[in-house]
């Protein structure tokens, strides 16, 4: 997982090159480097941020170019790790985003014929593959080179000798063109080509580009031409600035209720009958990973509780290697980009195992939106904090209509019982609305709790995967360890671990559970462990057992987890923030993981 | 040139409807106050633009973001309480080259008032108006067209010409300002006054809009003045048997159902649901994804975004803030009122009822004319209110 970037044109290639990188360092940042063809082939590449890159280089001359953020999978981040690589002669660059599998047999191979290794990266491989085969044209060589590779990926190559031409070939790794006027570019995603054109052309699994200054040209890999039109794309860069906010996350936490709102614009009066969901299926599986599986297991509850039809959650990355089971159920994949690469490799096997797939994705026209037969856009907008926070909450508003409309259309839901449901849909931007009225006191909460080295989350029923997703907002950006249990499940061992030093944070909002967790939480504080309880306002019972409370508007129960989340979420950002880490772009992690 | 205008007040007389959110963020017309400012800023080509935010700050930056929706480029300062208006100027002067802007963003003006202040480039300038409560503002005294004094809220009176807080001004204030800050002074009208004794001060009256809300009554004022020219159109889903008369604007996804009359002008926002055999009389501003139930009557209201009617229900010259919820039969009819706010009771000619953000109203609450509910109140089935009922109150 990481950013390609490419320039073919009249202007010079270095600052578009570095301006587009920054605008892909959602995608890894770990190392930087860009390889321009002028009077020769230079490289500049190093370990760090793409402005350190910026920082160490002098601007090298040349109006053609590739470039590469990375993310480290094969070889930890270094300057010899990092991209463009280089073959034997020095005379080819290529650069990478993806992972390909084969690289071992490769090595061997290349090693054997005399090829000199310098880096630990599989990528590698593909430009030493490049100079074996070449025999002065770049896009035989190319072509001639993805028949060996297997595994997933986008690259983008540059010859010394043809200085007039970047190729560029997609497997399973994001790839798209932009068409300029007497200049053209290539990217790993929309916004790093945004500044210069909105003319986009999108390439496909198994295609070749070759682009020029005066042209571009598409081919499928054995050399045929592809013709495709050029989209237009009408959002603009600046819908990515930070508007005021210290960071994209706070913004985007404040963004929830147009989310919410958006999400269900249109779906909640006039829910659009769909035969799609009405059967073929006696259950359903929701597939995902990281924070969208999370949204999975709060789906699970909601399908069950609202269509009534079996629902399991499941790893995106475990369900692809398990067995198929006899009967088919429907499989709803769920990811914000939509390019989640375990998430895709799900839907792949889903679809190829007869299975209807239904896809919740929030960027339009992802590869899974196209790949799933049907689609759910989350209407979330662009998310730029590594940290998923609206498109989180969006995800579950979406999992509740289509709750609905299942029931609706398989007729286990009353039209009364829907029209009241949808009745308190409405009420769910307004019950943010509150919750963000509260970041104050959330802040004060954080700063207290801010220097803990461990916390527990505890929940039961639906507060359970709220729990786990709470623990992974504070791991992934305040990196503060931290760990979910269901809170029935405490006494079977992790009690064990609470004490006067590990802070308990337990979902007790007014449900059929609010009994059993009031006794799991005086099971903690009897341990001596500092208890923050999230509660149903109007709770005066909570306030006596635990150390701090924060109230949450008393919605219907099965909604609780869109209030108790975004409360979360602003607790893991502000211990972020008074622990000093790099909120939007945590260490280790990338927002769009396109690698398996 | 460049505008900076300042957002950072909270608006306590508004009552309720600044609970949670600053005065420049209310809604009239369907969209915040602002909002009507930075468009008709844009619609001068002043498109750089320094928003001054303070209370509730948050509300303003997730709804404006960086300008971009609205044409423009915002940058946003922080006011430091204390310190005012004056020092978050001096603060943004160096953004803002000479002359420029100053605006309140949370007075409604058109882009005529704009080209009027800003005509010609003339600096120093101020917007004057005329005013039938000119206690409650800056009284401007004149000699011919020039400010020889601002006398601020005066007892006696003085004039009726106010300061509206609408500036065109240059480098030469900073000095002026800095001198007083030194002093312990912080606000805009002592340093333009300060200005006038060493340079001629233009004061500039206007043939286009500029209108203020005082209390929460004045919003159906505003309302209907940016209602004036709300754009016909016609989206969404309208259903046979829907009557519609005037100027309309219907928002996206938004459905009409059967039997409805809706007399324009009326703004309705996106995703909401009206009737079956619903009445919307003139001049109504309905947010996004109101609900207004089967045979209820809103005349000359403002009912803001999440507002749910229920069925049978009354409300005439009604200001109801962001998700209140009036179940089934609520009357909130117009009259002839006092109403208290902030310990000071007004006589007002016609309003209903000024619902809170958030209010749950039981079924058959009647609410007389001038009741203030506060925000998040809770109301009992058939209670009847008058007074002010306090944020968070509960009446059973």
């Amino acid at each position: 997982m990481c950013g390609i970037v490419g320039y073919a044109g009249y202007q010079q290639a270095y600052p578009i090159l570095l301006d587009g990188l920054k605008r892909l360092e959602y995608r890894g940042y770990d190392s930087a480097g860009i390889a321009i063809v002028g009077s020769d082939l230079k490289v500049e590449k190093d370990k760090g941020y793409i402005a350190h890159l910026e920082s160490i280089t002098e601007p090298v001359p040349g109006s053609l170019g590739i470039g590469h953020t990375r993310w480290a999978t094969h070889g930890p981040p270094s300057k010899e790790n990092a991209h463009p690589l280089l073959d034997c002669s020095g005379r080819i660059a290529v650069v990478h985003n993806g992972i390909i599998e084969n690289h071992g047999e490769l090595r061997d191979r290349l090693e054997s014929k005399g090829h000199t290794f310098r880096s630990e990266t599989d990528t590698e491989t593909v430009v030493h593959l490049v100079e074996s085969y070449y025999e002065g044209d770049l896009e035989r060589a190319i072509r001639a080179v993805l028949h060996d590779l297997r595994g997933s990926y986008a690259i983008a190559v540059v010859h010394a000798d043809e200085p007039d031409k970047v190729v560029a070939a997609r497997h399973e790794s994001p790839l798209v063109v932009g068409l300029g006027t007497d200049e053209n570019f290539l990217a790993s995603d929309i916004p790093a080509i945004l500044k210069h054109t909105n003319r986009v052309v999108a390439v496909m699994d198994g295609e070749v580009v070759i682009l020029m200054r005066n042209g571009v040209r598409i081919t499928d890999f054995d050399g045929n031409p592809v013709t495709r039109e050029a989209q237009r794309v009408t959002w603009t860069i600046e819908d990515a600035e930070k508007g005021g906010f210290e960071h994209f996350m706070l913004k985007e936490i404040f963004e929830t209720p147009k989310a919410i709102h958006d999400t269900l614009l249109g779906r909640v009066a006039e829910p659009r009958m769909d035969s799609f969901l009405r059967d073929g299926f006696s259950g359903i599986k929701l597939v995902a990973c990281g924070t969208s599986y999370h949204a999975a297991l709060i789906g699970k509850y909601v399908l069950e509780e609202i269509a009534r039809i079996p629902t399991t959650a499941e790893l995106a990355s475990e369900y692809r290697y398990s067995k198929a089971p006899a009967d088919r159920p429907l499989v709803i994949l769920i990811s914000q980009s939509g390019e989640t690469a375990d998430t895709l490799g799900a839907c792949r096997e889903a679809n190829r195992r007869g299975c209807k797939t239904f896809a919740i994705v929030n960027v339009v026209g992802s590869t899974l939106a196209r790949e799933a037969q049907h689609t759910m856009y989350t209407r979330a907008g662009i998310e730029i904090g590594v940290a998923a926070t609206k498109t989180f909450v969006a995800q579950i508003a979406g999992l509740y209509l289509l709750a609905v409309q299942i029931g609706l259309e398989r007729g286990t839901l009353g039209v009364e019982e829907a029209n009241r449901l949808k009745e308190d849909l409405r009420s769910l931007p307004r019950a943010v609305q509150a919750v963000l009225n509260a970041a104050p006191l959330i802040e004060a909460l954080a700063s207290k709790y801010a220097q803990a080295r461990d916390v527990f989350f505890i929940g039961r029923h639906l507060g359970y995967p709220v729990a786990m997703e709470g623990a992974l907002k504070l791991k992934e950006i305040s990196y503060v360890h931290a760990e979910a249990y269901a809170a029935g499940e405490l006494k079977h061992g992790p009690l064990a671990l609470v004490g006067p030093e590990t802070p308990v944070i337990a979902i007790a909002t007014r449900d059929h559970t609010y009994e059993k967790i009031m006794s799991n939480i005086r099971e903690v504080t009897a341990r001596g462990a500092r208890v923050v309880a999230i509660g149903t306002v109007g709770d005066k019972d909570l306030a006596k057992i635990v150390d701090d409370v924060v109230y949450v508007p008393e919605v219907r129960a099965l909604f609780a987890p869109i209030p108790v989340s975004v409360v979360l979420q602003l607790f893991a950002y502000h211990v972020a923030r008074l622990r000093g880490c790099s909120i939007d772009k945590p260490r280790n992690l990338a927002k769009s993981v396109t690698v398996e | 040139m460049k505008a900076i205008v300042l957002a950072a007040g909270e608006g306590a007389r508004m009552g309720p409807f600044t609970a949670s959110e600053p005065k420049v963020m209310i809604r009239v017309g369907n969209r915040p106050i602002l909002e009507h400012v930075v468009r008709a800023l844009a619609a001068e080509g002043i498109v750089d633009l320094v928003l001054v935010a303070g209370y509730r700050r948050e509300r303003i930056m997730s709804y404006f973001q960086d300008g971009k929706a609205f044409g423009v480029k915002i940058e946003y300062i922080v006011q430091n309480k204390q310190l005012g208006t004056a020092h978050a100027l001096l603060e943004a002067s160096p953004k803002l080259g000479s002359p420029f802007v100053v605006l309140n963003g949370s007075n409604i003006l058109d882009r005529q008032a704009i080209s009027d202040l800003i005509a010609g480039e003339a600096s120093p300038a101020v917007l004057i108006a005329e005013s039938d409560q000119p206690e409650k503002y800056g009284v401007v005294l004149l000699a011919d067209d020039r400010i020889t004094r601002i006398v601020e809220k005066p007892r006696q009176p003085v004039g009726n010409l106010i300061n509206t807080g609408a500036y065109l001004l240059d480098a030469s204030i900073l000095p002026v300002i800095e001198r007083l800050v030194a002093a312990g002074r912080h606000d805009l009208p002592s340093a333009i006054e300060n200005l006038s004794e060493s340079q001629p001060v233009r004061a500039v009256r206007t043939k286009g809009v500029w209108s203020d809300a005082l209390y929460p009554w004045d919003l159906l004022k505003l309302n209907g003045e940016v209602l004036k020219s709300v754009h016909e159109q016609k989206a969404g889903t309208i259903e046979k048997g829907v009557t519609i008369r005037g100027k309309v604007s219907i928002g996206e996804e938004t459905v009409l159902r059967s039997g409805t009359y809706i007399q324009g002008p009326v703004a309705i926002g996106e995703g909401c649901e009206i009737g079956p055999h619903a009445v919307i009389l003139a001049a109504t501003s309905l947010g996004n994804n109101v609900h207004v139930g089967p045979f209820s009557l809103v005349d000359n209201s403002i009912l803001m975004d999440d507002v749910d009617v229920g069925a049978g229900c009354t409300l005439q010259d009604t200001v109801a803030g962001m998700g209140a919820k009036l179940r089934a039969a609520v009357v909130a009819a117009r009259g002839r009122a006092s109403a208290q706010i902030e310990g000071e009771w007004h006589e007002v000619e016609s309003v209903g009822g000024l619902i809170g953000e958030d209010a749950e109203l039981g079924s058959g609450t009647v609410v007389e004319s001038g009741t203030i509910v506060g925000a998040r109140a809770r109301i009992g089935a058939n209670a009847r209110l008058r007074g002010t009922i306090p944020n968070g109150g509960f009446v059973v």
